[in-house]
């Protein structure tokens, strides 16, 4: 198979009311690659993962999703395939295996423990009390318990924002192992939203840097 | 009564005692404006809007009551009643101004939960309605159709706030391929339960803290006490039966109101 790009954003804008956000944004994701997005506070980064995954609509320019404008995809499906993991990370009501299972529980699927476990495992979230209330976990605890619900849907493209603002460094090392690992296995694309230099530099392969429009005019 | 010329340029005894009723009541309703202003509320125009609007509109009803009451052909009572129905679509309207397309949802919700529930009870013959059509269809179809303008707007105005204060978890659920339905399912639930708590309250404690006003009326008119109580259960069954149909109708259609067709949240974050 020729390695069509599984993304790609073509002159993307944004604009709120007026107010300009993003300009020409575009990229090119591929298979097994994972692409930075930085930039200072407020530049849009948040719009932009809501573009990719169809929860915006952008003013102008168009996503393709494997080679298909997102606007085509049936939205639950897009969203299944194309996973974002917001900033604020939410637990819905209920414990935490009820969080974990949210998603494949939206899309008619079930799983083992077994697999929650083993996915559990791999955020180093491990063990758990599955039958804990979610609400009751600390902040990182939270983040990875939305990665790992995300993983198990087995997205295609997964978006991250800021997946890993409240964890310690080796919590964050350990979550991006997983990822990479992910990558190969299931032919995985990641864009992934950090203010972390550091993690831009060790975990992307590219980084595209965004500016912040409303102070530039 | 004797005739008294000079009666004629005096407002009669009984009016004066009445007004003087009335304004008594006006002193309460200051007190409950200065409460509310005083808690910041901010309910106090409404309440003044509300006092003023429903006054004139229960006068000009206990005016021709008398007609409606004696009103005996079904189409005619089911025409009243699909005309409070509108009346109560237009009221919730009115009281969530903030919020779009409000009576697109609820008045369908309104007019199927109240008339399909009060169409069974008469086909069925669940009350004894031969009797007096009107006396009996009009107020109780009104209490449904009361009961279901509550529900309703208690539905959307939770379904609204809920996806304004709560905007990341509802993301969070569409993020991961939720559909409109499935990510404001919880909030739906929970404010049918907590819309239908003062009923079940009242259902709950029923003759013992809560004397319906239909009950005491019809024992009042006559009515054997035992088959009074009965329909009291009957209508309190048919007000939950309403109220929910209508409930689940407008939480249906509302979500075309907070979503596109993509399945974007349209609803804009709060004001500051
Ligand atoms: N729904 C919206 N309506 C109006 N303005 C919005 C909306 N969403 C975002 N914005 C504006 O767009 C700009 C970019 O927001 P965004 O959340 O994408 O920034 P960000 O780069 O993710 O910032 P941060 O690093 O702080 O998370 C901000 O100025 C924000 O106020
Ligand atoms: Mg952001």
């Amino acid at each position: 198979m020729p390695d069509a790009p599984i993304l790609e954003l073509e002159k993307v804008s944004m604009a709120f009311e007026g107010k300009q956000v993003l300009r020409n944004v575009s990229l090119i994701l591929h298979h097994n690659e994972t692409y930075g997005i930085t930039g200072p506070s407020g530049c849009g980064k948040s719009t932009l993962l809501r573009i990719v995954n169809d929860l915006l609509s952008p003013t102008s320019g168009s996503v393709r999703f494997q080679e298909k404008d997102v606007r085509e995809w049936n939205p639950q499906e897009l969203r299944r395939r194309v996973v974002m993991v917001p900033q604020e990370a939410k637990m819905f009501p209920g414990t935490v295996r009820a969080n974990l299972v949210w998603g494949l529980k939206v899309h008619g699927m079930t799983t083992e423990d077994e697999q929650l476990k083993a996915i559990l495992r791999e955020v180093q979230l491990w063990p758990i009390d599955l039958d804990g209330n979610a609400e009751n976990l600390s902040g990182g605890q939270k983040q990875r318990v939305a990665i790992a619900r995300a993983l198990l849907l087995k997205p295609n493209v997964l978006l991250l924002d800021e997946p890993t603002s409240a964890l310690d460094t080796d919590s964050a090392l350990a979550v991006e192992k997983t990822i990479n690992s992910l990558l190969s296995d299931h032919q995985m694309g990641v864009l992934i939203v950090t203010h972390n230099k550091e993690q831009a530099e060790r975990f992307t392969s590219r980084v595209l840097e965004l500016e912040n429009l409303s102070e530039a005019s | 009564m004797q005739l008294d010329l000079f009666a004629l340029f005096q407002i009669p005894e009984q009016y004066t005692v009445m007004l003087q009723r009335y304004a008594a009541a006006m002193i309460l309703l200051a007190v409950l404006i200065i409460v509310t202003k005083w808690q910041g509320i901010g309910i106090g125009h409404k309440l003044i809007v509300g006092t003023i609007r429903g006054t004139i509109q229960i006068i000009l009803m206990a005016l021709i009551l008398v007609y409606i009451f004696a009103l005996s052909d079904l189409i005619v009572i089911f025409g009243v009643l699909t005309f409070m129905g509108v009346f109560a679509g237009h009221t919730t309207r009115s009281n969530l101004e903030r919020i779009p397309g409000v009576m697109r949802a609820t008045l369908p919700g309104i007019l199927v939960g109240a008339l399909s529930v009060m169409a069974v009870v008469v086909v069925l013959e669940i009350i004894d309605w031969r009797s007096g059509p009107g006396e009996f269809i009009i107020p109780m179809g009104g209490m449904l159709i009361g009961n279901c303008m509550g529900l309703t707007s208690l539905v959307i105005d939770r379904m609204w706030s809920n996806a304004q204060k709560q905007r990341p978890l509802l993301e969070t659920a569409l993020a991961l391929g939720a559909t409109p339905k499935q990510a404001t399912e919880l909030t739906i639930r929970e404010s049918i339960r907590s819309g239908l708590l003062p009923n079940l309250n009242r259902y709950a404690s029923l003759g013992i803290v809560s004397i319906p006003g239909l009950m005491s009326g019809m024992i009042i008119g006559g009515v054997n006490p035992l088959e009074a109580a009965i329909y009291q259960v009957i209508i309190f069954i048919m007000i939950f039966l309403s109220a929910m149909i209508a409930a689940l109708i407008t939480s249906r259609l509302f979500l075309r109101e907070m979503f596109n067709e993509r399945a974007q949240l349209t609803v804009p974050p709060p004001e500051p």
